[in-house]
C-alpha cells in the first residue's frame, strides 16, 4: 500500500473534456455527454468547431433518479438518424457513473449499425490523461485502434503526466496564473540576437492541434532571420512525424508540414509525432549535444517543459506556451523569456492551415522597424 | 477464464443472505473448488464466520485513506481456502453506499487476477436491488447466474417477487429460490408454488435450526463447527446443486393479489 501524494487546489483539466478530445482524435462524427445538460460546455461548444458533434442527454433531476438509459438510446437512435455519422462516442460524466449508469445497454437498446465507442469516465481523476486511457481502451475494444497503438498511447501518456508533475501545471498546489513576459521586449531581444549573428534553434514541442499556432512562430523567427540575412544561423526541430498517431494528430502533422515547406522553411530535425510532446526531450537532447552544442539560443514552443534543462546547457531561452499556470514553473526551471500565446485553442480548432501568433505578428513588426533603420 | 460459476444471492434484508452465502461457499470448498466470497453488505458479515470471527478490511476502507490498494490487502483466505473480500461502505448517512460498491468491484477486478482461477465466485449483495450501484456486479458483467433467498412469509416473499421482476428487466436469469424456513406453516409448499409461478423451481429448503446461530455466534459455518449435523448436509446439497445446476430463465413476476393469495 502506497499513499497518495501532493493535492492540488487550482481546477485541473477533466477528464471528462480529455476524453471528448480524444473522441475527436479518433474521427468520431458525433460524441454524446451522457449527463447534465451543463457538463463540459464550453469544450463541448469548441470541439463542435473542429467538426465534430456534440450532444447531450441533458440529465435532470429525474434523470438522476431514475436513470437515463431511455435517454440515451433513443438520443443514439436520433443522432444517427440525423448525422449520418460513421463512428460515434459516448461520454459518461459523474452524475451518470455515480448512479451508476450503464453504457452498453442503452447502446444493444439502440441497435445501430455504427460503431459506439462507450466511455465511462467522470471528472474525479487527478489526472486527466486517465480520461484518454479509458476512451483509448473502449476504442481498442470496438476495433477502432490496434494493440499496437494502445500500448504506444500508454506510454505517451504515462509520461505526459509525469512531465505535468515534475514542471507542469501539476507539480504545484497552487499556481497563479501570468501572461508573461512583454512580447514587444522579448521580440527585440530575438532580433537583436539574430543580428549579432547569435545561432538559434526552433524548437516546436506542441500538442497536437495547437501545433498550427506554434509552428507560426518558428516561421516568423525563419522570416526574421532571411530578412536580416542571417538565416544559416537558425536550426528547426519540430515534432511533426506524420506518420505518428490518431488519425486526426497526424493529418495535422501533414497539414503543418505542407505548409512550412510551402514557405520556404526547412525543418531539419523532425523529433517526433504531434502527440510525442512528453518524450521528445531526450531525443532533443542528443541532437544538441551531437550537432547544436554551440548554439547560443533557443526558442522552445508548445510544451517547453518537456525539454530538460540539460539539453539547453549554456543557451538562452525563450519559452512560448498557451498555458498561463506555465509561466512560473518555466521561470522556475530556468526559462529566462517566458511568453504566453493567450486564448490560442479556439483559434486553432477547426483549422487546416498555421495560424498567426501574437508573437511572431510582433516579432515581424519589430524586425521591419529594426531594417526600416 | 475457465469455467467459472458467477452467483449472486438476493433477498430481504435480514432473510440470510450471509449465512447461506458463506456456508455454501465452505461447503463447496471442502469438495476441493476454489471459491471467493464478495461480501457486498456495508456490515461485512458474509466472511466473518469463515474466518473464525474476525474483520477483515473492507476495500472502502483502505481506499477511503487514499492507500493505493493490493491483492494482498483486500483478499483473506478463511475456512477451507475461500478467498473473502469485503466490500464495505460509507458511514450510515453519508456520501452514496451504491457507488462504493461499483468503486470496490473495479479496484477489485484490477488487482486481483485470482478472481479468474476461481470455481465460484458468490456476491453477497445487498437487501434489495435499490439503485444502479447495487446491481453493478450484475451490470459490469460479473455476475452470471442470481439465486433468491426467501421464506414462506409475506414480506419476504414480496421481496421475492420484486427482485425477479428487477433480474428480468437487466436481463440476469434466475437459477434457482431457495428457502430459509421461519417455520411457518405449509412454508415449504409456498415457497415452491412461488418458485413454479414464476417460472423457477425451489432448490433447496433450510431449516430453521438453532445450531446455524450457534456456529454463527461464536464465528464459524455450521460446515467448520458442526459437520455432522443435518444441516450441513442440507448446505452440501445445495452447494452441489448450485455448481451443477444449468437451468436458468429469466423470472416472470406474480401480481400482488396473488401473492397475498399463495401466503394465507
Ligand atoms: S460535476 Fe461532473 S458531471 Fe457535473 S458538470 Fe462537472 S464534470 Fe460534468
Amino acid at each position: 500500500m502506497i499513499g497518495k501524494n501532493l493535492s492540488i487546489m487550482h481546477p485541473r483539466p477533466s477528464s471528462i473534456v480529455a476524453a471528448l478530445y480524444t473522441l475527436r482524435d479518433l474521427n468520431v462524427d458525433v460524441a454524446i455527454l451522457h449527463g447534465p445538460p451543463g457538463c463540459s460546455f464550453k469544450h463541448a461548444r469548441l470541439l463542435e468547431e473542429d467538426g465534430i458533434r456534440v450532444v447531450t442527454t441533458a440529465l435532470d433531476e429525474n434523470g438522476f433518479v431514475f436513470g437515463g438509459r431511455q435517454e440515451l438510446s433513443s438520443l443514439l437512435v436520433k443522432v444517427n438518424e440525423m448525422f449520418k455519422p460513421k463512428l460515434i462516442g459516448v461520454v459518461g460524466t459523474c452524475a451518470s457513473m455515480i448512479i451508476g449508469e450503464e453504457l452498453r445497454e442503452p447502446v444493444e437498446d439502440a441497435n445501430l449499425d455504427v460503431p459506439v465507442i462507450e466511455v465511462e469516465v467522470h471528472a474525479g481523476y487527478p489526472d486527466n490523461t486517465k480520461g484518454v486511457l479509458i476512451t483509448l481502451e473502449s476504442a481498442f475494444e470496438v476495433g477502432v485502434i490496434g494493440k499496437e497503438e494502445l500500448e504506444r498511447q500508454k506510454v505517451l501518456l504515462r509520461e505526459a503526466t509525469l512531465v505535468e508533475k515534475r514542471h507542469g501545471a501539476a507539480s504545484k498546489e497552487y499556481l497563479e496564473p501570468s501572461r508573461g513576459d512583454v512580447k514587444y521586449k522579448v521580440a527585440e531581444k530575438v532580433v537583436r540576437l539574430l543580428q549579432e549573428g547569435k545561432k538559434g534553434i526552433t524548437i516546436m514541442n506542441a500538442k497536437k492541434e495547437t501545433g498550427y499556432m506554434f509552428a507560426d512562430v518558428s516561421a516568423a523567427v525563419n522570416e526574421v532571420a532571411l530578412a536580416l540575412g542571417k538565416e544559416g544561423n537558425v536550426v528547426n526541430m519540430a515534432n511533426i512525424d506524420d506518420s505518428l498517431g490518431l488519425p486526426r494528430v497526424r493529418h495535422h502533422a501533414k497539414c503543418i508540414t505542407a505548409d512550412l515547406q510551402e514557405r520556404g522553411i526547412t525543418v531539419h530535425e523532425v523529433i517526433g509525432g504531434m502527440d510525442e510532446y512528453p518524450v521528445t526531450g531526450e531525443k532533443v537532447g542528443e541532437l544538441i549535444k551531437q550537432k547544436y552544442s554551440d548554439y547560443d539560443f533557443a526558442i522552445i514552443t508548445g510544451v517547453p517543459h518537456a525539454i530538460p534543462m540539460e539539453a539547453l546547457e549554456g543557451m538562452e531561452i525563450i519559452s512560448v506556451t498557451n498555458g498561463p499556470r506555465q509561466v512560473l514553473p518555466l521561470k522556475e526551471m530556468g526559462h529566462q523569456h517566458v511568453i504566453v500565446e493567450i486564448d490560442l485553442h479556439p483559434k486553432t480548432l477547426g483549422v487546416n492551415h498555421i495560424v498567426e501568433s501574437e508573437f511572431g505578428a510582433t516579432l515581424r513588426e519589430v524586425a521591419k522597424d529594426v531594417l526600416g533603420r | 477464464m475457465k469455467d467459472q460459476k458467477r452467483i449472486a444471492i438476493y433477498g430481504k434484508g435480514g432473510i440470510g443472505k450471509s449465512s447461506t452465502a458463506s456456508n455454501v461457499a465452505a461447503a463447496c470448498a471442502d469438495e476441493g473448488y476454489k471459491v471467493m466470497i464478495i461480501g457486498c453488505d456495508p456490515k461485512s458479515d458474509s466472511s466473518i464466520t469463515l474466518l473464525g470471527g474476525k474483520r477483515i478490511p473492507t476495500i472502502l476502507d483502505l481506499l477511503k485513506q487514499h492507500l493505493d490498494v493490493n491483492e494482498k490487502d483486500i483478499v483473506f483466505e478463511g475456512y477451507g481456502g475461500v478467498k473473502c473480500v469485503e466490500v464495505g461502505g460509507p458511514e450510515p448517512g453519508i456520501g452514496c453506499a451504491g457507488r462504493g460498491i461499483i468503486v470496490a468491484i473495479q479496484k477489485l477486478q484490477k488487482v486481483c487476477p485470482s478472481m479468474n482461477d476461481m470455481d465460484l465466485i458468490i456476491y453477497d449483495v445487498p437487501g434489495d436491488i435499490v439503485c444502479g450501484g447495487f446491481v453493478a456486479p450484475i451490470r459490469k458483467g460479473l455476475v452470471t447466474e442470481a439465486y433468491i433467498l426467501t421464506s414462506g412469509e409475506y414480506m419476504p416473499l414480496y421481496a421475492a417477487n420484486n427482485i425477479c421482476k428487477g433480474l428480468a428487466k437487466i436481463d440476469t436469469p434466475l437459477s434457482g429460490i431457495i428457502c430459509n424456513s421461519r417455520s411457518v406453516t405449509r412454508e415449504e409448499e409456498i415457497v415452491r408454488k412461488f418458485s413454479e409461478e414464476i417460472g423457477s423451481r425451489l432448490v433447496a429448503f433450510i431449516p430453521k435450526e438453532q445450531v446455524v446461530q450457534d456456529c454463527e455466534r461464536d464465528g464459524f459455518s455450521v460446515l467448520e463447527k458442526a459437520p455432522k449435523s443435518d444441516i450441513a448436509q442440507v448446505y452440501r446439497d445445495l452447494a452441489k446443486s448450485i455448481m451443477f445446476n444449468d437451468q436458468s430463465i429469466l423470472p416472470g413476476s406474480l401480481d400482488d393479489e396473488r401473492l397475498r393469495e399463495l401466503t394465507r
